[in-house]
């Protein structure tokens, strides 16, 4: 019945491979959350509060999914809600606050806010999944802060409160064709939406939630160094979608995003090392500080993948490790971050490590690294597109304009994190769980323990004297 | 009868447990614990901070023996775990009123 026409299973604007790499790239992303963030903070943690961190990790990447379904995505790449003058901000703050519902939403053609891109070869459910896992690991890259005593109710109100008024509204400005992508700002794949914004949120987030108790603050004990493995491997070749799928077209630039996160991300991990043999007090290489390292190459590649050069990478995973770890170790000793208990110092590796890669597009930024069409040193192709800085423009314009998107994302977000963290305290009673609580951890919260030994249990309504089958 | 009871570092377990049976001991039961002696501990790092562990791992090890083989049992525990090295441990000996073997219900020295 079939054989008169030949059946073309996809209209002719979808292009496979765009669509295919895209959704992997997308899955490589959320393994990033789940598992990757569940069990390196599973890890780093204390065994009291494994399962506590896990199921926030959880929650959280559903909770925005849900948001993102009902208004989140077209918030944040819909059509722009013009609310003033064309090329004013309030033009291109927000897009519209509507579901994606309709078949029509999830199967027709994607295509970017405001239209500025070259079309997808993908449907929009492509584009609003691959978006979803940015924005899933954003809330759940700052919990890193606040574990330990954030109350589990506050947390399950933060999510979409924090995802619809900060992140959604970020990403309409720089991603979404809004105010500072019309101004020229970039930001590949991240660096200032995903970790500069998660650091501003972990350290504001944990200033007004308060610090852990003391107890669990200075005997701060890794639970388990292996999980962490696990979970840091997760992030490190998520990154490869994270980065690789950021242009949207499986073609040249994918590729070289993805070595060029491959190759910061090494020299974040050497530096780190080196840094710790040769200039920490104990002269010791360790694993936990070869994590920080790599997530500083990871995170300041972010924003830059696609932009720079190989050697570029390799400076940006240089300067990103380095500088972060001065900062760990010296500015943490200075007020205010002395004083604030970021629980896993997400200030630092997604904060300061996120700021300074998108300082670095900037400086080394090669405007020979074609994004779309042909690559190659003269590529001026129509729809083509790339970004110079200084080091090969002798201009300053490219870093000026990171410079002023990056005031605006630390302002913002410190302000928009700091109103949601009262709004929600105010509305469950607090943000922290009670102080016999926090002695406690998981089996006060959860009555589950990460851990637990049968030997000591048995089951409530079958106790095993009373089995017939126990003799 | 006599409670046998060493602490020993916990890679020698091997050693001492072979240098037991050689001298006919026929069970032994083994504890992982932790302690400290007049050596200290040792650091550990995580995250840049430094963790000061004054504990040790240490192996404890639970010999019931009779009176007249106790002796042998002690030498040859002492021999199988010394490394000359502090922190090699301590085995001490303390009298037993009363010994039971739960599945035959043996009393006294036959129990043991």
């Amino acid at each position: 019945m079939l054989a008169a026409t030949t059946i073309i299973p996809y209209p002719s604007w979808l292009n496979p491979a765009d669509n295919t790499w895209q959704l992997i790239s997308a899955t490589l992303v959320g393994l990033m959350s789940l598992p990757g963030l569940a069990v390196l903070y599973g890890g780093l943690v204390r065994k009291k509060w494994i399962v506590n961190t896990m199921l926030m990790v959880f929650t959280g990447f559903s909770i925005t999914l849900v948001v993102w379904m009902l208004w989140g995505y077209n918030m944040a790449f819909g059509q722009l809600s013009h609310f003033g003058p064309t090329g004013s901000f309030w033009s291109g703050f927000v897009g519209h606050f509507t579901p994606l519902s309709t078949s029509g939403a999830e199967q027709g053609q994607a295509v970017s806010g405001a239209n500025t891109l070259i079309p997808f070869h993908f449907p929009t459910a492509t584009l609003a999944y691959f978006q979803f896992v940015f924005a899933a690991i954003t809330p759940l890259l700052f919990l890193g802060g606040l574990v330990g005593r954030l109350k589990f109710k506050a947390w399950l109100l933060i999510v979409p409160l924090w995802i619809t008024m900060v992140y959604c509204i970020n990403a309409a400005l720089m991603w979404g064709g809004g105010f500072f992508a019309q101004k020229g700002a970039v930001d590949f794949a991240g660096g200032y939406i995903i970790h500069l914004s998660a650091g501003i949120a972990a350290f504001v987030g944990a200033a007004i939630v308060g610090p852990r108790r003391w107890q669990d603050r200075e005997n701060a004990f890794p639970s388990n160094l292996m999980m962490v493995a696990v979970g840091a491997g997760f992030l490190w070749l998520g990154w490869n979608g994270f980065n690789g799928g950021a242009t949207f077209y499986a073609g040249a630039d994918a590729a070289s995003a993805v070595l060029n996160t491959n190759v910061a991300t090494a020299v974040g991990v050497l530096t780190w090392l080196l840094m710790d043999m040769f200039f920490s007090r104990q002269k010791k290489p360790t694993f936990l500080g070869v994590i920080n390292g790599m997530l500083c190459g990871l995170v300041a590649i972010t924003p830059s993948a696609g932009f720079v050069n190989g050697t570029g990478a390799m400076v940006v995973g240089l300067v990103s490790s380095s500088v972060v770890w001065v900062s760990w170790n010296y500015l943490s000793r200075i007020r205010p971050f002395s004083k604030v208990d970021d629980a896993m110092g997400v200030i630092y590796t997604h904060g300061i490590a996120g700021l300074i890669g998108g300082l670095m597009i900037g400086v080394v930024a090669d405007p020979s690294m074609s994004v779309y069409g042909v690559s190659g040193s003269n590529f001026k192709a129509p729809g083509g597109f790339s970004v110079g800085g200084w080091f090969y423009t002798h201009s300053f314009h490219q870093l000026w304009e990171q410079f002023l998107a990056a005031l605006w994302v630390i302002g913002y977000t410190a302000v928009g994190t700091a109103v949601i963290f009262y709004l929600v305290k105010f509305l469950v009673g607090g943000l922290r769980e009670s102080d016999e609580t926090l002695a406690i951890g998981d089996l006060a919260i959860h009555d589950e323990e990460a851990f637990p030994d049968p030997t000591f249990g048995e089951p409530v309504l079958t106790p095993s004297h009373t089995h017939s089958d126990n003799k | 009868m006599k409670l046998v009871t060493a602490i020993v570092k916990p890679f020698k377990l091997d050693e001492v447990k072979v240098a037991v049976k050689e001298v006919g001991v026929s069970g032994m039961t083994v504890s992982q614990v932790r302690g400290f002696g007049r050596t200290g501990g040792h650091i550990e790092i995580y995250r840049g901070k430094e963790y000061e562990f004054d504990f040790v791992d240490k192996i404890q090890i639970d010999i019931v023996c009779t009176d007249e083989s106790v002796d042998v049992i002690v030498d040859a525990i002492v021999n199988a775990a010394r490394t000359d090295i502090h922190g090699d441990g301590k085995v001490w000996v303390t009298d037993v009123s009363h010994v039971v073997r739960i599945r035959t219900d043996e009393h006294g020295p036959e129990a043991v």
